[in-house]
């Protein structure tokens, strides 16, 4: 049995401890913006913030992270559903195609601005490692950097 | 209309798309005229009005808009519904959804690609049997970049008739000529005495109305939304993380399922050596072999599937392609090029006279490119369940509601059931690519679920599955040989490809009819070059078989025999002492449309402007799916080979272009597409075994191996071009070129690069050694 915090929420699953973070999230919780993409940390589809940082749930066994706190996707739209200055941006560059590797992307680059509030072009690289098939990279790049703009005015 | 397509449907499809007779076959002419193509005719449902296949309005105005397209990134539900939007005369706001229909009414059929014609030019019998019986099967699909080219003009004038019924409703109802009355904004307004009605409060009645012969169409003048960027209405699902996939779908008392495919393909199931042991493993329900050829472990949750599955000792088969490797693969091409029959696709002039009597040396290169796969960023997936009355229902990320009836049918049917219907439920795509048009996880879904009746069952497969256990794109070579005349400009063109039929390929695992080899039109696609004036000019084909399932990928033949032709007619610049633009515009002297496309690319690129040692600039053109494109690529190679792209220009007439930024994101992404496969893709076999698994060995682009990209849309009096797949087909050829400007080495054979690992998250993209 597990204790951990989802989107704000205290949630109690009782599950197997190494079952992964991700498909605890999609089948005990049906929590399903986090994606499975690969199974081994490589695309970033899975991507969610633990205690505010971004990882690969794929790959982080339930029980490692008793106590956490675990935001998703679903978990970045103010109360009342504002989307969050990352998630407009998205929508204002019109980012996503197939959008099934968005979630995870849009993870990743809420914790970087809240690392690095205005991300050079190679620190995006750096930081940004996910995976996009459709390729949308160059609008990414665009809205990472608008939503930049955005949050430095606040 | 049955619902379910029989074993009989089977087929007569099989009769259609081999254009034999058909109208004895589905009962006669007389039957044939009944088929509703149109789709024009109204009426009510619940309290929604219908007023035709394509339009749905609600009381409150809101407009549902039907379109049978998968939406799998490329923004067709925008596209599309911005056409009705305009003929309706409704603004394009979140008043408007999409859904994709589960019925599979005959106007939502693909005919025009299997016919390959416009509705809006399509006449004649041939058109008129094939587009009821294409119509009467459900044959609905996705792909070959023909959504808009074959949709635009039908939901037109769906849109048109729709709003002609509703002024026709507004003039019964206010007792005044039609004539008088105005649309906008979703009313219907008399402007004598200022009364107005809403399109929801008027579409019960314009529901039931007779739809117009020949609605009026608005004239592009008085467009308002075709032509301007709007934003995409699948969007703010996608960004709030909301349940749009077939991964996603959740249902009560669903049971997962994992799988294991033969290593070999062909190689069928021995033995599961220790079932026992994974029947006992948590939250296992059943393990079953399908077909003989794979096995799966149906469990509580995914989780507990895979983990199970992982388990499995399974003995398979051997086949004759045990022993097959690359290195065979690639031998087996290179001697097909020396067949001595191949096939003759075309044969124009008299090419070997030509070179023979040619005086310059003769230029004769030959290329390669390896087997890929799509890798789209959903795995594969399907759901299906079959209730315990037979009555079938499947929720599936694919592109074709045909092949998720056909593969319920068939993996029913391996179960020893015979569904009595199936409600094809067509999901959002997480990426295509032409993947999902095959039946084969759906099959395996529905075989699952005909053992589990009155469970939902959701398969999906693992990414190490979907890599090196899937559908691929065919591995192919060519040798192209020219002579060139006194001008430099070649005198003659022989070109030769190698590779699996395609066409056959595919049919032979979802058509109940296999078709020859030869003449496989998507196998030489890009291949005849008949845009370039030359007067000598031969094309031929020469079938290689394989044991691997080939499919359709982004782009098909063009996908390697534009990176074959278009780096050769650089190897012909190079001969002639040519600039390589300067000769594609002495080639397209004669083609205007070609020419423009061109010379918009060159003026985006600057080309000509010097560039810095070990910098490099290539151009390539092709004409595809009606459109025409063509891009400039700057490279950067570093001393020891790393290469960077840096930027793509990329200028395209697509036709008409009805959603502008939608045609630039396809550009970025099929440029993104066909930059990962230039440098980075390839399936290897060793064994007959692919060697590939996941990510790490079968690297992606990641946004820091993204170059700039800048796209130029043409004007253009064409009507809508395909666009999914041409931002894919100059690429790889492209930066072939500019590798050669920047380093005097052409390299023929994809990938040009092989990316090197370098700690955690660094890595390298360096050029392949290969003597020149």
């Amino acid at each position: 049995m597990v204790e951990l915090i989802i989107n704000g929420t205290q949630v109690t699953v009782e599950t197997d401890a190494g079952k992964p973070l991700l498909w605890v999230l999609r089948e005990d919780l049906e929590v399903l913006g986090p994606k499975y993409g690969c199974g081994i940390a490589q695309c970033g589809a899975c991507r969610v913030l633990i205690n505010g940082e971004s990882a690969p749930s794929c790959v982080t066994p339930i029980g490692s992270v008793a106590g956490a706190s675990v935001v998703t996707v679903e978990g970045l739209a103010q109360q009342g559903g504002m989307l969050s200055v990352v998630q407009q941006a998205w929508i204002d560059e019109q980012v996503p195609q197939c959008g099934f590797c968005q979630p995870g992307f849009i993870i990743a680059t809420t914790a970087l601005l809240e690392a690095t509030s205005q991300p050079t072009d190679a620190e995006i690289d750096e930081a940004i490692t996910n995976i996009c098939r459709c390729g949308t990279y160059p609008r990414i790049r665009r809205a990472i950097h608008r939503a930049a703009a955005i949050l430095a005015e606040r | 209309m049955p619902r379910f397509l029989s074993r009989r449907g089977f087929l007569i499809t099989g009769a259609a798309l081999g254009g034999t007779a058909l109208v004895a076959a589905v009962g006669g002419a007389g039957y044939l005229a009944s088929v509703d193509v149109d789709g024009l005719d109204g009426h009510l449902y619940g309290e929604r009005a219908v007023l035709n296949a394509f339009v749905v309005i609600q009381p409150d105005s809101r407009v549902i808009v039907n379109v049978p397209k998968t939406e799998m990134g490329q923004g067709i539900h925008t596209g599309l519904a911005m056409v009705v939007a305009e003929e309706l005369d409704i603004p394009f706001d979140d008043r408007i959804s999409v859904v994709f229909p589960t019925e599979a009414h005959p106007a939502y059929s693909t005919w025009f690609n299997l016919l390959q014609i416009r509705p809006e030019e399509a006449s004649g019998p041939i058109v008129w049997v094939g587009r009821r019986v294409l119509g009467q099967l459900g044959f609905i699909a996705t792909g070959a970049s023909g959504s808009t080219m074959g949709m635009w003009h039908p939901m037109r004038v769906a849109g048109a008739s729709a709003r002609h019924m509703l002024l026709a409703a507004a003039a019964a109802r206010l007792d005044v000529p039609a004539a008088d009355l105005a649309t906008g904004d979703g009313f219907v307004r008399h402007e004598a005495s200022g009364q107005h009605l809403s399109y929801g409060e008027l579409a019960r009645e314009a529901a039931l109305l007779q739809p117009p012969d020949h609605p009026a169409l608005k004239p592009a003048s008085e467009w308002r939304i075709i032509g301007r960027s709007q934003p995409r209405v699948d969007l703010p699902a996608k960004v709030r993380g909301e349940p749009v996939f077939g991964m996603d779908i959740a249902l009560p008392d669903m049971v997962h399922a994992a799988i294991r495919h033969a290593p070999v393909f062909g190689a069928k199931v021995a033995r599961v050596v220790n079932e026992a042991e994974v029947r006992a493993a948590p939250g296992v329900r059943d393990v079953a072999v399908i077909d003989g050829q794979k096995v799966a472990v149906v469990a509580v949750s995914w989780w507990q599937a895979e983990q199970a599955a992982s388990l499995l000792n399974i003995a398979w088969t051997q086949t004759e392609a045990n022993g097959v490797t690359s290195a065979e693969m690639s031998a087996r091409l290179k001697t097909a090029l020396g067949s001595t029959e191949p096939y003759e696709n075309i044969n124009e002039g008299d090419v070997e006279a030509a070179i023979a009597g040619s005086t310059s040396p003769t230029i004769d290169a030959t290329y390669e490119v390896p087997f890929l796969t799509h890798a789209c960023m959903e795995p594969i997936n399907a759901t299906v369940l079959v209730r315990d009355d037979l009555v079938a229902e499947a929720w599936v990320s694919s592109q074709s509601p045909m092949a998720i009836r056909q593969g319920v049918a068939r993996g029913a049917g391996l179960a020893g059931i015979e569904p009595i219907s199936v409600t094809c439920n067509v999901t959002m795509n997480g990426g295509a690519f032409g993947r999902r048009s095959d039946q084969d996880v759906v099959a395996e879904a529905a075989f699952l679920a005909a053992r589990h009746r009155g469970r939902p069952v959701k398969l999906i497969w693992s990414r190490e599955e979907d890599i090196a256990r899937g559908l691929f794109r065919s591995h192919a070579a060519a040798r192209l040989r020219a002579a060139l005349g006194a001008d430099g400009l070649p005198m003659a063109y022989d070109a030769l490809v190698a590779t699996q039929s395609i066409t056959q390929a595919i049919a032979s695992r979802n058509l109940p009819f296999t078709p020859g080899p030869d003449g496989d039109r998507l196998s030489v696609e890009g291949l005849d070059k008949l845009h370039y004036a030359i007067p000598n000019r031969r094309m031929r084909s020469q079938h290689v078989p394989s044991h691997m399932p080939i499919h359709f990928w982004r782009s098909n033949g063009f996908s390697f025999n534009t990176f074959f032709t278009e780096s050769f007619i650089d190897e012909c610049a190079l001969a002639a002492r040519a600039d390589p633009l300067a000769y594609r515009r002495a080639l397209l002297r004669a083609n205007p449309r070609h020419l423009a496309v061109l010379n918009r690319v060159a003026e985006l690129a600057k080309w000509g402007t010097p560039m810095a040692p070990g910098r490099g600039r290539g151009i390539a053109i092709e004409e595809c799916y009606r459109s025409v494109v063509a891009q400039v690529v700057e490279v950067t190679v570093a001393e020891d080979g790393e290469i960077t792209v840096d930027r793509v220009f990329c200028a395209i007439d697509a036709g008409l272009v009805i959603n502008p930024d939608a045609v630039v994101a396809q550009m970025e992404g099929g440029i993104s597409f066909g930059v990962t496969t230039a440098l980075m893709s390839a399936i290897t076999l060793d064994a007959g075994t692919v060697m590939e698994s996941n990510f790490h060995d079968f690297p992606m682009q990641r946004i820091a191996d993204a170059p700039a990209v800048e796209v130029a849309i043409m004007e253009s009096d064409e009507p809508p071009c395909g666009v999914g797949e041409p931002g894919v087909v100059p690429v790889a050829a492209a930066i072939a070129n500019a590798i050669h400007a920047a380093t005097g080495r052409r390299i023929r054979s994809l990938p040009l690069a092989i990316t090197e690992t370098n700690g955690e998250r660094r890595r390298r993209t360096v050029l392949r050694r290969i003597a020149t």
